[in-house]
C-alpha cells in the first residue's frame, strides 16, 4: 500500500537516508545561484494590484528585510512565496527550480520554513511535542506509512527536537504545555518550530510583533545566533526599523505593490524616495 | 504519554517528584508502568474478562445493575465503534456525522457475504472491515475537501446517501426497510468447529460464550491497535492537526493525507465493530446506516470523554445501559439488596409517575448537553481522571 | 390533430414535473434559506433546525385543528388541546411563535457558544435537537400525524378561476391547489427575506457583519440585535416549512432528523450565506426528485439529490454561489 500511495514529496525523501533530509531536498550540487528568486511577480485581486512586477534575488546566506507602509503588499508577497496564493503572473524559483504548482507543505519540504505573525503553535501539546512535530516533518518528509511503529523508535527526531529547543532556550520548559508559556516564549517556540523543520531559508513575518523590549532583544539575538551557527538565509518582514537596520544585509522597500528601493541599510536610510514614501516623518 | 516514562530518566534537570516522600517514588513508578503498552493491553484483557461476570452474573452487583450477557456484548461492540470514532474526532479534531456509513456498511458487507459466500465469523469480520476501509477512502476523499462544520455536514450527507441506497435501490441485496436477516444458522462456528453459543471451557463463569470471547478479543486488538497508532508518529501528527492545522502544514506535513489516514483508520475500526454487530445480532437493521446511528456514537464518545482511549467504551456502556435497562424500568425499586446489609430494612418502591422509563432518551439528551456545555473535552473519563490525580497529588505531593 | 395532442401531453408532463419539483423544492428552500442566513451571518451551525420544523408542524396542528394526542399529555388529561382555529390562523401564529423561539435560541444557546469551537456548536445544537425531539415524543406520543389541507385549498387547481384556465392551457388537468399554494407562499416569504437582506439598512448591517463583524462594531453599530432578528427569521421560516409540509408529508418527532440532512445539503450546495444559492439548490433538488419519480426511478429519488450534491461539491467545494474559501 505504501508504495502505491507515494507522492512526489515522498519520493524525494524515500531514497534518501532516514536521518539526512537535506540530501534529498538539496539543490543540484553545482547550484550556487540565488536561493530565492521572484521573476516579474504580479498578483491582482479583482481590480487591485497587490503585487506589481516584483523581482527579488536572495543569495544563499543573505539576510534580507522587506519593509514598506501598511498595505504595501508585504504579506501578499509572503503568501505568494509560501504558496498560499497563486500569482497572477510571474515565476518563483527556490534553489533554481520553480515552485509554482507545489503545495505549501512541499515548499517547506524543499527547505523554506516560515514563522508566523502570531505565535502559531500547538497549544495543548508540550513544548517538546511541539518541536517533535516539526522535527518529524523534517526527518520523515511530508507523509509516511508508518502508523504502526512506536514513536520511541525514532531517536533522530528526538535529537532534532532537543537541539532546537536548546537553541531557542526552551529546553528547561520542555514538559510544560505550550499554551502556558509567556507570550515572548511562545514566539520563541514558534521560531523553534520553524527551525526544527531544518530549513535553508526562513521567512519571518514580524517576529517581534507584540513583544516587550526585552523579548525583542532576545529574539534579535536569537536571529543573529541562528544566522551564525546555521548559515541560514533570512527573509524578514518587520515594522521595527531598529531591528531591520541591525540584522539586515540588504533592505527591499515596497510601496503599493512595487519595489521602490533596495540596497544596504545605510543606503536605504539615506534614500529620499524611501523617506518620502515610508520613513517620511513616521518612524524615523 | 511516553513523556512520562522518559521523564524518569531525565534526573538532574527537572525532577519534581524526587523530593523525599517514598510514596512519590512509588507513584512515579506506577505512572511509568501504567503508560506502558503491555500494561494497557493487559489491563484491557483483565477488564474484558471480568466485565461480563460483574455485569451479568456476580452476586449483588449484577442484581442491582440488572445486567445481562447480550447487553455486555453490545457494550463491547459499541465500545469498539466509539474508539474508532474518537481516533478521528478526539485526536485529529474532525467531527464526523457519517460514521454510520462504516458501521452499517461493515455490517451489511459482513451479512451479505455470510448469506452468499461464507458464514465464517472471521471471514465476515475481514470482509466487513475491508469494505469499511474502501468506503472510508472514498468518503474521506470527498468530505475532507472542506474543514470544520462542512466536514460534519458532508460526512452526514454522504452517509445518508448510503442509507437511501440500501433502503430502496439495493433492497434486493439489503432487505430494504426490513433490514437484512442473516439468521443464526447461517453464521458458522468459529474456525469451523467452535459454535459461537458454546461456553468457553474453564472461564465459562467469566465470559460465558465464544461469542463474547470473539468480541472481547476484537476489543483487545482494537485497544492495542489504537494505542499503537496514537503512539506512532501518526498520533503526534493527528494531535498537531487538531491543535493547529495551518501550522502543521507549514512545518512541511501533508496534512490532507494524514487526515485521510485518520479517517480510514477510524472507518476501519467502525467497520470491525459493525461486522461484529452483524454477527452478534444475526441481522442488520437498515437504521444502522441512518444518521442517528452516527449521532449515537457522537453522544457516547462525548459523554465518555473525547480524546481518551478508555472514555469511549465507558460512554458506550453508559449509553446502552440507560437505553436498555432504564427503558425497561416500569417500576423502580431502590435498595433491593439492602436487607443483606441491614437485616430488616425495606426496599423502596418509587411511585409510577417517577418511573424513568419514558424519559430514558431525554435523560441521555440532557446528560449529553450538560457534558458539552461544562466538560466538552473531559467527559466522564476526564472526570474520573481528575479525581484520580487529585488523590494522587494528595499522596505524591504537587505535580 | 394528433401532433397537437402530443405537444399538449408533453407540455403537460413538463408542467407537472415543474409543479411537483417546485413543491418538493419549496420545503427544502424554506429550511435552507433560514439555515443559510444563520450560518452565513452568525457563523453558527444549527443542528436543531429540523426540530424547529417539528415545532412548526405540531404547533400548526394544534392551532388549526382539534387533534387528540397520545403521550403524557393524554395521561395528564390534556390530550385534546387542539384549538381548531383553522389553517390561516396557524399561518399567522406559527411564524411569530417560532420567531420568538429562534430569538431565545440565539440569546441563550448560540450566543454563549460563539467563542467555542465550531464542533462544540454542532454538538450543542444536536443535543438540543435530541431534547426537543424527546419532549415532543413524551408529550404527544410517537405516532405519525399530518395536518389537513384547508378546505379552500382542497381539490384540483384547474377549478380555480384564472389559474385553472392557465393550467388547462398548459395541458395540466389534475394538480392539487395545495401544491400551488405552497409554491406561491414560499416564493412570497423567500422574496420578503431576500428584499430584507439585500435592500434594507438592516440587511446592509447584517451583510457587513458577515464580512467583518469586528469592523462593523468598531463603527459603532451593535450587531447583537440584528443577530437576534436573523436567527428569529431563520427559525420562523423553518416553522412555516413544518406548517406547509405538514399536509404533504406525515411527521412524527423523529422527522426533524430526517428533513435536516437534505436541508443542510441544500445550504452547502447553494453556497453558505447565499439566499439565491439556496433557492437554486432547493429547486434543483426538487426537480431532480420529481423527475426521477415521474420517469419511473422513484426508488432513486432520494439517492439522486445526494449524488448530484456530491458531483457539485467535487467541482465547486464552496457551493454554486458560495464565496471562494481558503481550503
Amino acid at each position: 500500500m505504501a508504495s502505491t500511495d507515494a507522492t512526489e514529496s515522498e519520493e524525494r525523501t524515500t531514497d534518501a537516508s532516514d536521518t539526512d533530509r537535506s540530501e534529498a531536498t538539496a539543490p543540484p550540487e553545482e547550484y550556487d545561484g540565488p536561493l530565492l528568486q521572484t521573476d516579474g511577480l504580479v498578483k491582482r485581486f479583482g481590480g487591485l494590484t497587490a503585487t506589481d512586477d516584483v523581482n527579488l534575488d536572495i543569495e544563499q546566506g543573505e539576510r534580507v528585510s522587506l519593509i514598506g507602509p501598511n498595505g504595501a503588499g508585504k504579506s501578499t508577497i509572503i503568501n505568494l512565496i509560501t504558496r498560499r496564493l497563486d500569482p497572477t503572473e510571474g515565476d518563483i524559483r527556490f534553489k533554481g527550480q520553480s515552485i509554482l504548482g507545489l503545495n505549501p507543505h512541499e515548499v517547506v519540504q524543499r527547505g523554506m520554513s516560515k514563522s508566523f505573525q502570531q505565535a502559531s503553535i500547538f497549544p495543548t501539546l508540550t513544548v517538546r511535542q511541539n518541536a517533535r512535530v516539526a522535527a518529524l516533518a523534517a526527518e520523515h518528509g511530508s507523509f509516511r506509512f508508518n502508523f504502526f511503529r512506536h514513536r520511541d523508535r525514532f531517536s533522530e527526531v528526538e535529537g532534532v527536537a532537543r537541539e532546537t529547543l536548546e537553541a531557542v532556550g526552551l529546553w528547561d520548559q520542555r514538559e510544560s504545555p505550550a499554551e502556558d508559556l509567556p507570550y515572548g516564549d511562545k514566539r520563541r517556540l514558534e521560531i523553534g518550530i520553524a527551525l526544527a523543520a531544518d530549513p535553508d531559508m526562513l521567512l519571518m513575518d514580524e517576529p517581534t510583533a507584540g513583544m516587550s523590549p526585552e523579548e525583542t532583544h532576545a529574539t534579535v539575538d536569537l536571529i543573529e545566533e541562528v544566522k551564525e551557527e546555521r548559515g541560514l538565509t533570512f527573509l524578514l518582514v518587520e515594522h521595527d526599523m531598529e531591528i531591520v537596520f541591525r540584522v539586515s544585509d540588504r533592505i527591499v522597500v515596497l510601496n503599493r505593490g512595487s519595489v521602490i528601493a533596495e540596497g544596504p541599510p545605510e543606503e536605504i536610510r539615506e534614500n529620499p524616495d524611501v523617506q518620502d514614501a515610508y520613513l517620511g516623518g513616521v518612524e524615523l | 504519554m511516553s513523556d512520562e516514562t522518559r521523564r524518569a530518566d531525565d534526573t538532574g534537570t527537572v525532577d519534581e517528584t524526587g523530593t523525599g516522600l517514598a510514596g512519590g517514588d512509588l507513584l512515579t513508578r506506577w505512572r511509568s508502568v501504567k503508560e506502558r503498552e503491555s500494561f494497557v493491553i493487559l489491563g484491557t484483557v483483565v477488564a474484558v474478562l471480568l466485565f461480563p461476570y460483574l455485569f451479568a452474573r456476580a452476586p449483588v452487583v449484577s442484581e442491582i445493575l440488572q445486567g445481562y450477557q447480550s447487553l455486555a456484548e453490545l457494550m463491547l461492540i459499541w465500545g469498539i465503534f466509539v474508539i474508532g470514532f474518537d481516533l478521528l474526532h478526539g485526536y485529529t479534531g474532525l467531527l464526523s456525522f457519517g460514521h454510520a456509513a462504516f458501521w452499517g456498511g461493515g455490517a451489511y458487507a459482513a451479512g451479505v457475504f455470510a448469506i452468499h459466500v461464507s458464514g465464517s465469523p472471521i471471514a465476515m469480520i475481514l470482509v466487513g472491515t475491508t469494505f469499511a476501509v474502501l468506503l472510508a477512502w472514498v468518503l474521506g476523499f470527498l468530505s475532507l475537501r472542506r474543514g470544520g462544520i462542512y466536514f460534519a455536514i458532508l460526512t452526514l450527507a454522504f452517509a445518508q446517501m448510503l442509507f437511501y441506497v440500501a433502503l430502496q435501490p439495493l433492497s434486493n441485496l439489503t432487505g430494504g426497510d426490513n433490514g437484512l436477516g442473516i439468521g443464526g444458522s447461517t453464521i458458522e462456528p468459529l474456525l469451523g468447529f467452535i459454535p459461537l453459543d458454546a461456553g468457553v471451557p474453564v472461564i465459562t463463569m467469566f465470559v460465558d460464550t465464544w461469542m463474547y470471547m470473539l468480541i472481547g478479543i476484537a476489543m483487545v486488538v482494537t485497544v492495542a491497535f489504537a494505542y499503537r497508532v496514537l503512539n506512532s508518529p501518526y498520533g503526534m501528527v493527528f494531535r498537531a492537526i487538531r491543535e493547529n492545522e495551518q501550522r502543521a502544514e507549514f512545518v512541511g506535513l501533508n496534512v490532507w493525507r494524514y487526515k485521510l489516514m485518520s479517517f480510514v483508520l477510524s472507518g476501519a475500526i467502525a467497520g470491525l465493530a459493525g461486522s461484529l454487530f452483524a454477527i452478534q445480532q444475526a441481522r442488520v437493521p437498515v437504521e444502522s446506516l441512518f444518521w442517528t446511528t452516527s449521532g449515537e456514537v457522537v453522544i457516547m464518545s462525548v459523554i465518555g470523554g473525547v480524546g481518551s482511549l478508555f472514555g469511549g467504551p465507558i460512554g458506550a456502556a453508559l449509553y446502552l445501559y440507560i437505553s436498555n435497562i432504564v427503558q425497561g424500568m416500569s417500576e423502580v425499586v431502590l435498595f433491593t439488596q439492602i436487607d443483606k446489609l441491614f437485616p430488616g430494612a425495606q426496599a423502596v418502591v418509587l411511585p409510577e409517575w417517577a418511573s424513568p422509563a419514558p424519559y430514558w432518551h431525554l435523560i441521555l439528551g440532557l446528560l449529553f448537553v450538560l457534558v458539552v456545555v461544562f466538560i466538552p473535552r473531559g467527559g466522564i473519563w476526564g472526570g474520573l481522571q481528575s479525581i484520580g490525580s487529585r488523590i494522587g497529588s494528595r499522596f505524591g505531593g504537587d505535580r | 390533430m394528433i401532433p397537437d395532442a402530443v405537444a399538449l401531453q408533453t407540455t403537460g408532463a413538463i408542467a407537472r414535473l415543474l409543479i411537483n419539483g417546485l413543491q418538493a423544492g419549496a420545503i427544502y428552500i424554506l429550511l435552507a434559506v433560514g439555515l443559510s442566513i444563520i450560518l452565513g451571518t452568525l457563523k453558527f451551525v444549527n443542528f436543531a433546525h429540523g426540530a424547529l420544523y417539528i415545532i412548526g408542524a405540531y404547533l400548526g396542528l394544534i392551532i388549526a385543528q382539534d387533534p387528540s394526542f397520545g403521550g403524557k399529555l393524554a395521561e395528564w388529561g390534556f390530550g385534546d388541546i387542539g384549538l381548531g382555529f383553522g389553517y390561516l390562523a396557524a399561518l399567522v401564529v406559527v411564524p411569530l411563535v417560532v420567531f420568538v423561539i429562534g430569538v431565545l435560541m440565539e440569546r441563550f444557546v448560540a450566543r454563549p457558544f460563539y467563542d467555542r469551537p465550531d464542533t462544540d456548536q454542532i454538538l450543542l445544537t444536536y443535543g438540543i435537537a435530541l431534547i426537543l425531539t424527546e419532549l415532543f415524543r413524551v408529550l404527544f406520543g410517537g405516532a405519525s400525524r399530518s395536518i389537513d389541507q384547508p378546505p379552500w385549498a382542497r381539490g384540483s387547481a384547474t377549478g380555480v378561476p384564472v389559474l385553472g384556465d392557465a393550467l388547462t392551457a398548459l395541458g395540466i388537468n389534475a394538480v392539487s391547489t395545495w401544491r400551488i399554494v405552497i409554491i406561491l407562499l414560499t416564493a412570497v416569504l423567500v422574496g420578503i427575506v431576500f428584499v430584507l437582506i439585500e435592500y434594507t439598512d438592516f440587511g446592509l448591517t447584517v451583510r457587513a457583519g458577515t464580512v467583518d463583524a469586528e469592523m462593523v462594531e468598531l463603527l459603532g453599530v451593535k450587531l447583537s440585535r440584528p443577530y437576534l432578528v436573523v436567527f428569529g427569521i431563520g427559525a420562523a421560516l423553518a416553522g412555516v416549512a413544518g406548517l406547509v409540509g405538514g399536509p404533504l408529508v406525515n411527521f412524527n418527532p423523529d422527522y426533524g432528523a430526517t428533513i435536516l440532512v437534505p436541508a443542510f445539503l441544500t445550504v452547502v450546495v447553494g453556497g453558505v450565506g447565499s439566499i439565491r444559492g439556496a433557492v437554486i439548490a432547493g429547486l434543483s433538488f426538487g426537480l431532480i426528485q420529481a423527475g426521477l419519480v415521474q420517469f419511473g426511478f422513484s426508488e432513486w429519488a432520494q439517492v439522486g439529490i445526494y449524488a448530484v450534491a456530491a458531483v457539485v461539491l467535487l467541482v465547486r467545494p464552496q457551493g454554486l454561489l458560495g464565496q471562494e474559501v481558503a481550503a
